[in-house]
């Protein structure tokens, strides 16, 4: 679904919660006669549980999409090996394969990425613009950030991750 | 804490109390569970939440093993959490036994993962300003070939160590040509001056996010005994680039921390980086 510019992606997470929760109210509602009074706002609120997630995944993109440029002019193009902690809030661009790909499924997808001198974990909090999978070739920009927050080894926020090279 | 004027002393004293904390895990979540148990069939008159504790401190001990690891484990450091909400649930004697007796249990695998997935515990290292091998071998190893490093020189070539750990490559570059720079105007050409400019190479080019060169600085054969890792024979020339940059900085870092003991505390908080250059890759 596209909105404005920004290709907006609903996580299977949020589909799956809207399916359960309509089968609950119909149930519910054919069983309750008191159920049944309140459809009015039972209704909207079931809609809700897609609307407020699809506009979160707006939301967020277009940020990214706003942010994304900042990144491409200002990140070093670094080999995985020289990120370290004292990297922590640098913007960099990492160049490399996709070793690893989780919880595409959550629209909060994380990659690991490796080069020839090492591999790191690439975070990013929304659906990205392409469809990334193991063995791609990709470039990533983001920034340095501690795996959890305060602490933990460093990983990238991922701001912009693209496909550089067909596998 | 004072710091005892023996380190290994220092170190072994505490290695031990960590183990004793290892121990204390399942000691304490099972003698726990067995309150609980001894509650249970002696009907003494003691509250059976007593027994809860037991988990909770278990779970607050597992918290700070996880914390002292430089890799940190997250399911470890947030059992307390999960202890609080132990705590909130109201249950009666049997089932806070068994509760408690899966509950130790957790903690104990738990424990188990974090040895063997998480590694040591962080060592001493940082506040003893002792480096970790390989590196410390490293520089051991180099520390003779440093003896003719003027203080000022490793001072330099600390603050470039750092900068470029620190990723800010165009002040890197900046600072390790003014020290090639004066190294050269004292009359000093040595295997420092050129790992110098070949930092400041390197850092001119992440800079400007370059690509490697067609030709580029290398360290002269007869300063293979001070390098840390062995030059690249192979014919592709991303290696050997590569690999000259990694023996560059560590020997920056070498010369840095034999020779100017008070920027040790800074090369320290870069170890880690240090150690990753050391890795063959």
């Amino acid at each position: 679904m596209k909105i404005g510019n920004v290709e907006v992606k609903v996580s299977i997470v949020a589909i799956a919660v809207f399916v359960i929760f309509t089968i609950f109210l119909i149930v519910a509602s054919l069983s309750s006669p008191e159920v049944r009074s309140q459809l009015i706002w039972l209704v909207p609120a079931l809609f809700m549980l897609l609307v407020i997630p699809t506009a979160l995944n707006y939301m967020s993109r277009s940020q990214y999409a706003n942010i994304a440029p900042v990144y491409e002019a200002e990140a070093k193009t670094v080999r995985i090996k020289l990120i370290n902690e004292s990297m922590i809030g640098k913007p960099v661009r990492i160049e490399g394969v996709v070793e690893r790909v989780y919880y595409q499924w959550m629209n909060r997808p994380q990659y690991l990425i490796a080069d020839r001198s090492g591999s790191i974990s690439v975070k990013m909090f929304t659906s990205p613009d392409e469809d990334v999978k193991v063995n791609d070739i990709v470039e990533v920009f983001g920034q340095v950030i501690h795996r959890y927050m305060i602490t933990g080894d460093p990983v990238i926020n991922c701001v912009l991750i693209r496909k550089i090279k067909k596998s | 804490m004072a710091v005892s004027d023996n380190p290994e002393q220092e170190k072994q004293a505490e290695e031990l109390s960590h183990r004793w904390l290892e121990y204390a895990v399942p000691l304490l979540s099972f003698g726990g569970a067995l309150l609980a148990f001894i509650i249970l069939v002696t009907s003494i008159p003691l509250d059976f939440r007593i027994s809860i504790l037991g988990c909770v401190l278990a779970s607050w001990v597992l918290a700070y093993l996880a914390w002292i690891r430089p890799r940190k484990d997250i399911v470890a450091l947030t059992t307390p959490l999960y202890s609080f909400i132990f705590i909130a649930i109201p249950t009666d004697v049997f089932s806070s036994m068994v509760l408690e007796v899966l509950y130790a249990a957790s903690l104990t695998i738990l424990l188990v993962r974090l040895k063997y997935r998480f590694g040591t515990t962080a060592s001493m290292a940082y506040r003893l300003k002792e480096l970790a091998a390989p590196l410390k071998t490293y520089v051991a190893r180099t520390s003779g070939s440093c003896q003719g490093i003027s203080p000022e020189s490793g001072h330099c070539a600390a603050v470039i160590f750092v900068r470029f750990a620190e990723g800010n490559y165009g002040e890197a570059a900046r600072e390790s040509g003014t020290a090639a720079g004066q190294l050269e105007g004292a009359g000093t050409s040595s295997c420092l001056t050129r790992a110098f400019k070949i930092v400041r190479e390197h850092a001119a080019l992440l800079d400007k996010s370059l690509p490697r060169p067609q030709t580029f600085l290398t360290f002269s054969p007869e300063d293979a005994d001070l390098l840390a890792k062995p030059v690249s024979d192979s014919v592709e020339k991303d290696p050997e680039f590569y690999s000259t940059l990694d023996n560059a900085l560590l020997l920056l870092f070498s010369a840095a921390w034999n020779t100017s003991e008070k920027d040790r505390t800074h090369l320290l908080a870069c170890e880690a980086f240090a150690q990753k250059l050391m890795s063959p890759a």
